[in-house]
């Protein structure tokens, strides 16, 4: 541990510490743009600048704190005259050629070059002279475009393909303020699965994603922690949605409780500050149309006639099997063993398949299992074998098949089949009992990653009259008759 | 004659800059001394005490430099040499490329024996075709001679060098961005720390020198450091080499020894103002450098405190003489004007304060200038000043801070009346 002075208090920092790593671990704060606690140290926005005091004349020198080892004893201000000096004339530069069209920015609210300006600036430009005009929307790959105008070349984004995502797809074109930054190939920045990283990464509002392009401000906006059911990772991630006091009554409903976009939570153990693709494209998973019509022989029934029917059914099945969501949560798992567990013979499917063309696994974040809570679900009971037939002994009259992905032609024929689910399937009108359950937008509750860290998620939406929770469900379903009602 | 000389020792002709006639001149018999009677750190000491300084344009002591090398660290020491001769007015390396490039390539080796370096690298300018033909030529010559490869002169040591040609971007004459270009990156300058004698060229100890500078150590082992200190001030032994441009009489390269008296060199030996006219004020070592008025250039003398006390410095020796007559905007808008083309666009306040300047002063010669922007571009100047990750930022904004300073009043001239005091020129008639 080294021993040292920001701003006259004595701090700790840890050897090999910079000046910026070492006030951040002890509550100081220094802006930046360009630094990144996951990647390399450019130095290039210059925002850090410190005043290290000296005992010589004329005061202390300055240095950016990024690229500043921390020395025994040295007196470091983050605040002083020379340093808000500084940091004045540093943004009028950074805002010389940006256009500042905040207005039409869907990065305003939460960028930081906005926010560094009304903090340590808040002067209009001294500059008379036109703008360096440069592309404005410029087609990175089909899931971002680029405003070069709003760029301010911190660089994160080419660091970010190339120490984090491997895919060395962007890089600077050209120098000076006519610095563009280009992908390398043509193709390459789309191939790239970690691509939308650069848009959260990005301090300005330079990089976009073309997903949430003008649909929404920030600030109307409200981020609920949620994880990432598209693999056995279990990101963690903010799901972005209205905020309850700014509901649009002009607008369609569906715009009040939609996925405005999916950005990642941060979590060491789990993702860090990244997610991939597929995590900003959960409104795709999550946003199929729903299941709301609890159904019997594809005939609609009210949702306590179903449940009626289901606990009639159970209760009468000799041989009954069921299989188990890998999608479940470990409260509705739990509540299912609990339940349920003892009169079936329980089996876990796997609900998603990787899809053609999907990356299965990487080094990063993605990994081969697409199913969120496989751990939890494989504690508790058996993997369906791969011969799916063996799963059903000759006499099965009964199947409980609880969340997607599986085809009832794979079931015996003679079995009465009970099938819980979320979105709008084929399926659904084949079962004898369907029961539509709430999608994870709709409740909360903990997923288990193959690692063994629980990550939990908190309901963004309500839930729909007509939708049935799991985890009540199954005592409902299980219960003799005329027990509690769900 | 401007004092004796070190390294135009010998008369150029049409073979001089082959390996016979320096072998004839007693070229490698310095190498050869070297490799069989003196140890590594020897020649670093020899070097250390001759105090010569960098003639790249910061004149840090060459011997601080090589001192920072650790000898048996277990890690490969790359040697560089810099023959980016981008700064404009500058063109004195290029001499010792294009007429000596033996001594160059032979004190390479001293280095690279007195430092433990395998591979030596020179980064050389792409604009530069006749020298770069003569290196690359003098380097077949070496390679065939034995000079270079596995166990030079049946020693153990060995030493392979390879030329590296820029493409085009001053920047990359800068050491850290110069090192980013061999890598194979784009030529961004590094931040420090690390300096670069600890983690340079692919992350190992790197020791950069200019070409003259590394030309000098031939002859600092051959003839000993305190020969070498016997030529020049105490404080900046040994002698440069000038090239001078512009305005003046006979421009060229000549080698000056620190000390000389600098109007004697511009008068005398360069033979004044080019027609006979004026002297208006000279930029001393490269445009980075403060100019120096013809009033200020008088009682000085050709070396580094004397120049640094008129407030500019020797920089990298090259020499521009302005006659009487030339328009100080329209230069300024020159230099600028470079300068925006040629910064790199890594670091904020270089990559938008040149461009910025540049508007402004292609604004004033418009003859749009408005009178806020003077300050303006001195404002500008300031915020540059130790805040890039290199000295390009820095160097802009002396150059615009001297010149303003000295010429204000044809900068408000020119703002006011729309029109230069001084119709414009850059070019002065020969009668």
């Amino acid at each position: 541990m080294i021993a040292f002075f920001i701003n006259g208090q004595p701090v700790q920092a840890e050897d090999n510490q910079t000046v910026m790593q070492a006030a951040k671990a002890n509550g100081f704060f220094i802006p930046y743009f360009c630094w990144h606690p996951q990647l390399s140290v450019p130095g290039n926005c210059r925002i850090c600048m410190v005043e290290v005091e000296t005992e010589a004349e004329g005061g202390g020198w300055l240095d950016i704190a990024c690229n500043m080892p921390v020395t025994k004893g040295m007196r470091v201000l983050t605040d002083s005259d020379k340093v808000r000096a500084r940091r004045k004339e540093t943004l009028q530069f950074i805002t010389l050629n940006h256009p500042v069209d905040c207005g039409i920015c869907d990065k305003a609210g939460e960028c930081t070059l906005q926010d560094y300006h009304y903090e340590y600036n808040g002067a209009p430009s001294i500059s008379r002279d036109a703008k360096v005009h440069a592309t404005k929307h410029f087609p990175l790959s089909e899931r971002i475009v680029l405003d070069n105008e709003r760029c301010i070349l911190c660089s994160r984004c080419v660091r970010f393909t190339r120490e984090i995502s491997k895919s060395h797809a962007l890089g600077v074109q050209s120098r000076g303020d006519h610095s563009l930054i280009r992908p390398v190939e043509d193709g390459a920045f789309e191939a790239d699965p970690y691509s939308d990283n650069v848009v959260d990464i990005c301090p300005v509002g330079a990089l976009l994603s073309r997903q949430f392009l003008h649909k929404a401000r920030v600030w109307y906006l409200k981020p609920t922690p949620s994880v990432c059911p598209g693999c056995e990772r279990g990101c963690n991630v903010n799901i972005w949605h209205r905020k309850s006091e700014w509901k649009l009554k002009a607008l369609d409903a569906k715009q009040n409780a939609r996925i405005d976009r999916v950005t990642p939570l941060e979590n060491p153990a789990v993702n860090g500050p990244w997610i991939c693709n597929k995590g900003r494209d959960l409104a795709r998973i999550l946003e199929r149309a729903r299941a709301e019509q609890a159904m019997q022989k594809g005939r609609p029934v009210e949702l306590q006639a179903a449940i009626d029917s289901a606990r009639a059914l159970i209760g009468t099945a000799r041989q009954p099997v069921a299989l188990v969501s890998s999608w479940g949560s470990n409260e509705e798992l739990a509540a299912f063993h609990a339940a349920l567990g003892q009169r079936f013979a329980c089996y876990v499917k796997p609900d998603w398949l990787p899809v053609p063309g999907e990356r299965l696994e990487d080094d990063l974040l993605i990994r081969p299992d697409k199913n969120p809570n496989r751990a939890a679900a494989g504690a508790l009971f058996p993997a369906l074998p791969a011969d799916v037939q063996s799963a059903f002994p000759p006499d099965t009259d009964l199947v409980l098949v609880w969340g997607e992905g599986f085809s009832f032609a794979q079931l015996p024929p003679t079995a009465r089949i009970i099938y819980l689910n979320s979105y709008l399937q084929p399926e659904n009108g084949h079962a004898d009992v369907f029961l539509p359950i709430s999608a994870q937008t709709e409740r909360a509750g903990h997923y288990t990653n193959f690692q063994g860290v629980v990550s939990g998620f908190e309901a963004c939406f309500a839930k729909k009259p007509g939708v049935a929770d799991a985890q009540a469900l199954f005592a409902a379903i299980a219960a003799p008759a005329g027990g509690s009602k769900p | 004659m401007t004092g004796r000389k070190l390294l135009m020792t010998f008369p150029v002709t049409a073979t001089s800059h082959l390996l016979a006639d320096y072998r004839a001149r007693g070229g490698y018999a310095t190498l050869e001394k070297v490799l069989r009677q003196m140890r590594p750190e020897e020649v670093t000491k020899e070097v250390t005490t001759s105090g010569i300084l960098g003639h790249g344009g910061a004149g840090f002591p060459a011997g601080r430099k090589w001192g920072v090398i650790k000898l048996n660290d277990g890690q490969p020491h790359y040697l560089c040499a810099n023959a980016d001769e981008g700064e404009p007015g500058t063109f004195k390396d290029r001499w010792i490329l294009e007429n000596a490039p033996h001594l160059l390539l032979e004190s390479m080796l001293i280095t690279a024996y007195a430092l433990q370096v395998r591979n030596a690298f020179v980064y050389i300018r792409g604009e530069f075709d006749l020298p770069y033909r003569r290196l690359a030529a003098a380097v077949e010559e070496a390679y065939a001679a034995g000079w270079f490869g596995e166990r030079i002169l049946g020693t153990i040591f060995s030493c392979d060098i390879v030329i590296y040609r820029g493409a085009g971007s001053y920047v990359c004459g800068e050491a850290s961005a110069l090192i980013t270009s061999i890598e194979g990156k784009k030529g961004y300058p590094r931040n420090r720390p690390p300096r670069l004698t600890v983690r340079g060229l692919y992350q190992q100890p790197t020791v950069i020198n200019n070409v003259e500078t590394l030309a000098n150590v031939t002859g600092i082992v051959a003839h000993g450091a305190e020969a070498f200190r016997k030529v020049g001030t105490a404080k900046s032994p040994g002698t440069q080499l000038v090239s001078i441009s512009g305005h003046v009489q006979r421009p060229g390269v000549y080698e000056v020894e620190y000390g000389y008296p600098l109007a004697k060199f511009i008068y005398e030996d360069c033979g004044g103002v080019l027609g006979g006219g004026k002297l208006k004020c000279i930029v001393p070592g490269g445009i980075s450098t403060k100019v120096l008025t013809a009033a200020e250039i008088e009682p000085l003398t050709y070396d580094h405190a004397s120049l640094a006390g008129a407030g500019s410095g020797v920089g990298s020796g090259g020499m521009v003489v302005i006659a009487e007559g030339t328009c100080m905007v329209r230069l300024l808008q020159i230099l600028l004007r470079f300068y925006h083309h040629e910064s790199c666009g890594q670091c904020t306040p270089c990559r938008e304060g040149m461009g910025w300047m540049h508007r402004i002063i292609d604004r004033i010669v418009a003859g749009e200038g408005r009178p806020e922007d003077i300050e303006q571009l001195i404002r500008i100047s300031k915020a540059n000043d130790g805040t890039t990750i290199c000295g390009m930022g820095d160097a802009a904004g002396y150059a615009t801070v001297g010149i303003i300073a000295k010429y204000r009043d044809e900068f408000e001239y020119f703002i006011e009346h729309k029109r230069s005091r001084l119709d414009g020129r850059l070019e002065v008639a020969i009668p």
